[in-house]
């Protein structure tokens, strides 16, 4: 009786997983071949902006101005494979950036690439394009944007959108008792790495990194709620504790003593539990008669 | 009133030999399969000692049984609440060690062992693991009170006794001991049943065996722990629990269980009894002390009018209340109060009752003679080698009311019986022994017929199965009549 059963279902279930599959693919193109605003924004924005300057990536006003189409097309759909190949333009862009490489975007397609270039020649043409990236106010930093900052950085401050807060999947020196999450990369020098609070404000806005993305693709951080933190990196760049190793022990026999705890609390709960009657009843009987009375 | 039909047995302890004919009997029969080689649905105990699994009665320890808070009765090992955060362990069941580890020997040893100066051995090996084992227990290990120091003193039914009367108890040449066959009740009040979270447990509805279905068992093993008298087992071969059946197969076919037909003593009897189900729950929940009395109001007679009617509306068949009337298990419990259920206050209402014995446990040596006689009439109850209060443990919930009652009858039986084949006692004396004992000459007679001379038919009064009947809820016999020709499911006809 079994065995048919699974015979079938395995057969099913090629043609069960091409149909989810299709369905899949169907629903991404669609979406993203739909609004190449939402595409740009979500995508793009994080290093890019239009009519705002340079970030990380160049400023992408008149693009299609400076290089043919078709190179760019190619260019956005593979920018790894045409900077692996030594192409002079790609070469010169990669030392304006630093040698920040452009990643490969997760389901680039010609036509989605077509897409964006229309929507940024569009753009390019409008005084103030809706693509010119977060301005961030220019004023100096005070004490209390750090302390905002800290909070937001360890959650204290919920980020209004419902964003997770950072502490979940960062550490950054000396934040908490036993540090962040160990899942992103360490952020203690991250203000300098991006060098100043533009290039870091405008990623913060949208984060483009496969694990930062989907978590905030729906919550995205507001400006002032990107200030204060930006501000907190910025002085953690300087002022922070190193990471000792005491602390990954003190978290090792945290740990230890909580299994301990846990054990001896379930041996309290089922301390009425059955153990062995046989056995202790022989060696009881062994001991010197004074003593068996009690023992038994 | 709700009249219901219960088999039920009477083990009349003071013919038990201890030969455990009976327990290979049942081994043969049921638990030769792979998974149940330490099963004994039926065992032999030497009492005082701690049984099989090891001291089974302390239920402080394996917490079988019921317990009574508020007046109310509860399982002592499990309930709803309770069940959920076990989920992943019984914390009740006996280890394996606390039944024994099942052994052979390595027979071919004798066979295969090279020449030599040495004669070869057979070594015991695990029939689970099939290594080389040291044995340390079996499922009679304490029999005929061997390793007394370690198990007979152990023996939880001594708690009642005073350090005096333990003393005494195992005195040279006081020393006591008698034999305890155990199988499963068939209780009235089932604690396995009650405990199954798979309702896989249920009593027969015809004749009240209780039965496990392999089909639904899952392995919970509630029934291990809850049945206060280790009676059902846990087969780890095919992850199902097992317990004694009545050799319901045997009953069905009117034959007599594979134990109680090996018997070479004659000890066991087995008869079907009416009884009040309306009353379980309240019987149940009264103290240990009333509890043997209330169960014996419940077994209702079967000449009595009314309960006949009661058993005809409950669908008992007339065969049935007839194979009552002449049930040697209802002269036992009700007409002569001989027959006492075993730990009653366990609460489960066991149908096996057990006549409690009489020898050793009078007899005192005098002048190198055992001698039974004296001058007070029942002398020595106070002074018995067993003492009163370890047998009324055991039988009588405490109460040794009760069990007083049956051991001077038995003893004015047997001084009745001596006037007529030995005639050395004076009449008189035995007259007023058996009228103090609350029993006629002709009653004594009649006990003495059932007890030594007594037929497979007179011990055995199996009711009718009545299948048919049973087949008849599940089956229309009359489905196929006027339906033609060989074969129900393609009968011939026209054109085809």
């Amino acid at each position: 009786m079994q065995r048919p059963a699974t015979i079938r279902w395995f057969r099913r279930t090629p043609v069960a997983l091409a149909v989810v599959a299709a369905a899949l693919l169907f629903s991404a193109t669609t979406a993203q071949a739909e609004d190449p605003a939402a595409d740009f924004k979500r995508t793009c924005s994080s290093c890019h902006t239009i009519g705002g300057g340079r970030v990380t990536g160049p400023d992408l006003k008149n693009v299609t101005a400076r290089k043919d189409r078709a190179w760019l097309v190619k260019f956005i759909v593979d920018p790894g494979a045409v900077l692996d190949s030594g192409d002079p333009y790609a070469m010169k862009l990669l030392e304006e950036a630093r040698n920040q490489r452009m990643p490969n975007v997760a389901g680039m397609s010609k036509a989605r690439a077509e897409a964006l270039l229309s929507l940024i020649e569009e753009e390019s043409k409008k005084e103030k394009s809706r693509f010119m990236g977060i301005q961030l106010s220019d004023r100096p930093f005070t004490d209390a944007d750090v302390v905002r900052g800290e909070g937001l950085f360890r959650g204290e401050v919920g980020l209004k959108n419902g964003g997770a807060a950072c502490i979940g999947c960062h550490t950054l020196g000396g934040v908490g008792g036993l540090g962040g999450g160990r899942l992103g990369p360490d952020l203690t020098k991250v203000f300098e790495r991006y060098e100043n609070r533009r290039k870091l404000g405008t990623w913060l806005s949208a984060p483009a990194t496969e694990t930062m993305n989907p978590t905030f693709r729906d919550h995205p951080m507001e400006s002032d709620e990107i200030l204060p933190l930006v501000a907190y990196f910025k002085h953690a760049n300087t002022n922070h504790e190193e990471d000792t190793a005491s602390r990954g022990l003190i978290f090792a026999l945290l740990g230890l003593a909580g299994a301990a705890g846990a054990v001896l609390l379930l041996d309290r709960l089922w301390r009425r539990r059955f153990r062995a009657v046989r056995k202790p009843l022989v060696r009881s009987a062994a001991l010197p008669s004074s003593n068996k009375r009690t023992a038994t | 009133m709700d009249v219901r039909s219960q088999i039920s047995m009477v083990f009349h302890l003071d013919k038990c030999i201890g030969c455990h004919t009976c327990s290979i009997a049942c081994k043969n029969v049921w638990t030769d399969r792979t998974g149940t080689e330490y099963m004994w649905w039926n065992n032999v105990e030497t009492k005082p000692g701690t049984g099989y699994p090891t001291k089974w009665e302390d239920q402080e320890t394996y917490y079988g049984g019921w317990e009574n808070v508020n007046g109310k009765v509860r399982l002592k090992s499990t309930g709803r609440g309770r069940i959920v955060p076990n989920i992943f362990h019984n914390p009740s069941l006996p280890s394996l060690d606390d039944y024994y580890e099942p052994w052979t020997y390595k027979y071919e040893d004798l066979f295969n062992a090279p020449e030599g100066d040495d004669q070869p051995t057979a070594r015991p090996i695990s029939k689970i693991t099939g290594d080389y084992i040291d044995i340390e227990a079996g499922p009679n290990w304490d029999d005929d009170l061997s390793g007394s120091p370690v198990y007979a003193e152990s023996d939880p039914n001594l708690d009642v006794l005073t350090e005096e009367e333990r003393a005494q108890m195992f005195g040279i040449e006081r020393l006591v001991f008698f034999y305890f066959p155990r199988i499963c009740n068939h209780c009235l009040n089932p604690a396995c049943v009650a405990s199954c979270p798979s309702g896989a447990l249920y009593k027969r509805g015809e004749d009240g065996i209780v039965l496990i279905d392999q089909k639904v068992c899952r392995a919970w093993r509630s029934c291990v722990a809850a049945c206060p008298y280790k009676k059902t087992y846990f087969n780890w071969s095919t992850g199902k629990s097992e317990k004694c059946i009545l050799c319901f197969p045997r009953i069905e076919a009117g034959l007599a269980p594979a134990c109680f037909h090996s018997c070479v003593g004659r000890i066991r009897y087995l008869g079907v009894l009416l009884y009040d189900a309306e009353r379980i729950e309240e019987v149940a929940a009264l103290p240990p002390e009333e509890m043997i009395e209330a169960q014996r109001a419940m077994i209702l007679d079967p000449n009595d009018p009314e309960v006949i009617r009661g058993a005809r509306e409950n669908g008992i068949h007339d065969s049935v209340v007839e194979s009552a009337r002449n049930s040697p298990v209802y002269k036992f419990v009700k007409d002569w109060g001989l027959a006492l259920p075993p730990h009653i206050e366990f609460g489960t209402l066991p149908m096996l009752f057990y006549v409690p014995p009489l020898l050793p446990v009078m007899s005192k040596m005098q002048d190198g003679q055992i001698e039974s006689v004296s001058d007070d009439l029942f002398h020595g109850f106070d002074q018995a080698r067993a003492p009163l209060a370890y047998l009324s443990n055991l039988f009588g919930g405490g109460n040794t009311g009760m069990l007083t009652y049956a051991l001077r009858k038995q003893m004015a039986i047997r001084m009745h019986r001596r006037l007529e084949t030995v005639g050395d006692v004076d009449p008189e004396v035995v007259e007023r022994m058996l009228r103090e004992a609350d029993c006629t000459p002709e009653e004594a007679d009649e006990v003495y017929k059932l007890t030594s001379l007594c037929t497979f038919e007179d011990r055995f009064v199996i009711p009718p199965a009545h299948r048919e009947e049973a087949i008849e809820m599940m089956k229309d016999p009359q489905e196929h009549k006027r339906s033609v020709g060989f074969g129900f499911l393609a009968g011939p006809k026209r054109g085809s």
